[in-house]
């Protein structure tokens, strides 16, 4: 089938109403056996040091799969995503611009949203159907997430996997709600997870492979992961555009915060990991988040795919410690 | 009686503390130590202390061991508890200046760690990152240059030649490119002091304390301690052993 790549959470309902298979770049890049490799080449096709690991590793990815369609977020993620939608126009990939209105005004993002439904050549009624299918994944995905907070039955690398995964449905939504579908009757009949700390993840997915068993091994478990709730649309909402305009993400700050506070409560979290890629602009919203979250905050900052480093594995414990 | 040990990046440090005094200090760079005494075993690190002969049998019969360095998460030692860096060294300085509320800034080989102790309790803390330019590796690189001891280089505070690389090697080639100006070597010195004080003092106003305890092997450095007092305008105390903090810590906690 035709494949679509994208480079953030993109109205997914379009893609699959098109019959088309859509594909989560991130995704992709960062389970590759060989993602270190991936933003070598990058840059050595020209991509400098300093800009953000995930980036690169979305134009390795689209390089790799052989991705021709892509839709590419102009507004309401990355600035570095246009230059990057040039490179790979210049390399013959076709890309298609989406932008999330930054005052989350309403009528843009429908008009945005139509635009790319034309894009496409599909209507609301298709849209409306394949919305109300992944609907169905998202609600069971959304009882995995309560599952790891309330009943504590899920881990926190399990928690951000299947939320993470909905970005894309993992290219093929009925063999991913076959896949949850099992997981959930495997976690409900487990035993409660013990670890005595609660944990929020905040930022965008972490790029290092091994922080959530990290910190399992030391008495604390992430029961919070923020933006990859996100990506699994975990709001009821009345049609697509509210349901786009409620998604966080790729909003301002002040409006990620109020449902992270909310989130911190609901789930008695007892201290905050704040992600920051290097190189990325949300490091300085890292002031904000410092400042507004009533919790501890470490911040963690990650450049490259692979296990945490020395120094980071130093700085958790130590920040771990300090809270027991 | 405690012995306490804190593999560091330089040097492996060791105290030998017995209800709340200590009893001895020793160390040794850590990488000769490494090799000649110790050994890995699955992922066991096995240190053999008795053929190092810093202690005596009698010492090590005895002692309960805790441990901590770089090397904690990565090695687990034979025998030892294992504590984590940033607990080590705040029960070092609270053990050695007797202060309940403080801001810790330790300087060691390779690291510079900042921590808030209020009521005695490490309340937040910051390292650096990925640039070890504010540390104790750095000085040494630094006095090699300019061909003068790390004491030499420690004793100068006054008119500081402005060095403004954020790299600690392109820092090399500044202080190359200076010393052809012809400035005096006191100025340089006083230059290169000054640096470590522009690196710590973002992490230093974060955690507003009136008393600032310094440790590492870094605190050595009287140029420095001047140089902080000037910058920061609080007191700066340091014990009396800040090269051993950490393993003083490990023994006391
Ligand atoms: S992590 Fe930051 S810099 Fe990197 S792609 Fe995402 S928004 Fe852009």
């Amino acid at each position: 089938m035709h494949r679509v790549g994208f480079t953030t959470t993109i109205p997914l309902e379009i893609v699959l109403a098109a019959g088309m298979t859509p594909v989560d770049l991130n995704n992709v890049f960062i389970t590759s056996p060989h993602a270190t490799r991936m933003i070598e080449e990058a840059e050595v096709d020209g991509f400098p040091r300093s800009i953000c690991g995930w980036i690169k590793g979305i134009y390795a990815a689209v390089v790799e799969c052989g991705i021709h369609e892509l839709i590419a977020v102009t507004e309401g993620d990355c600035s570095n995503t246009r230059a990057l939608m040039e490179v790979l126009s210049l390399k013959g990939v076709e890309t298609i611009p989406f932008a999330y209105p930054h005052d989350r005004d309403p009528a843009g993002l429908r008009f945005e949203i139509e635009k790319l439904m034309r894009r496409f050549g599909v209507g609301w009624d298709a849209v409306k159907l394949s919305r109300e299918r992944l609907g169905r994944i998202r609600r069971k995905v959304k009882e995995i997430d309560r599952l790891t907070w309330d009943e504590n039955r899920v881990s926190g690398q399990e928690n951000h996997y299947f939320q993470v995964c909905t970005s894309d449905m993992n290219s093929d939504p009925d063999r991913f709600e076959a896949e949850v579908d099992a997981f959930l009757e495997k976690a409900r009949q487990r035993e409660p997870f013990r670890q005595r700390l609660r944990l929020a993840y905040i930022g965008v997915p972490p790029i290092m492979t091994d922080l959530y068993p990290f910190v399992e091994t030391l008495d604390a478990r992430v029961v919070f992961n923020e933006t990859q709730r996100q990506f699994a649309m975990p709001f009821d909402t009345p049609d697509l555009v509210e349901q786009y305009r409620a998604y966080t993400y790729p909003y301002d700050i002040f409006h990620r915060l109020s449902d992270i506070l909310m989130e911190l409560e609901r789930r008695k979290v007892d201290a905050v990991i704040h992600y920051v890629q290097s190189f990325c602009f949300r490091q300085i919203e890292d002031m904000i988040v410092r400042q507004k979250l009533p919790l501890p905050v470490l911040t963690l900052e990650g450049d490259k795919p692979g296990p945490l480093d020395a120094r980071t594995r130093i700085r958790i414990e130590g920040f771990l410690e300090m809270l027991a | 009686m405690n012995l306490g040990i804190d593999l560091g990046s330089r040097k492996a440090k060791f105290a030998l503390v017995q209800e709340g005094h200590v009893i001895r200090l020793a160390d040794h760079d850590t990488v000769p130590f490494y090799k000649r005494y110790g050994r890995l075993e699955g992922e066991e690190l096995v240190l053999d202390l008795a053929a190092s002969g810093l202690f005596s049998a009698e010492e090590l019969e005895g002692a309960t061991v805790v441990v901590t360095g770089y090397g904690r998460n990565t090695l687990s030692l034979r025998g030892a508890r294992v504590v984590s860096e940033i607990r080590a060294h705040v029960a070092g300085a609270l053990a050695q200046t007797g202060l309940a509320d403080f801001t810790l800034l330790d300087m060691g080989g390779q690291d510079t760690k900042v921590a808030l102790v209020k009521a005695g309790k490490l309340t937040d803390f910051v390292m650096n990152d990925k640039c070890a330019a504010s540390s104790g590796r750095y000085l040494e690189n630094m006095a090699a240059i300019l061909e003068v001891s790390l004491a030499e280089l420690s004793s100068h505070w006054h008119d500081p030649v402005p060095l403004d690389a954020t790299c600690g090697i392109f820092g090399e080639s500044e202080l190359i490119g200076q010393i052809l100006r012809g400035y005096p070597v006191e100025r340089l010195c006083a230059g290169v002091n000054q640096t470590l004080v522009k690196r710590v003092l973002p992490m230093l106003r974060r955690f507003p304390s009136e008393t600032v305890v310094l440790t590492g092997g870094v605190a050595h450095n009287r140029a420095l301690v001047r140089l902080l007092e000037e910058a920061t305008g609080r007191t700066l105390v340091v014990p009396e052993h800040p090269q051993h903090n950490g393993a003083i810590g490990c023994a006391s906690m």
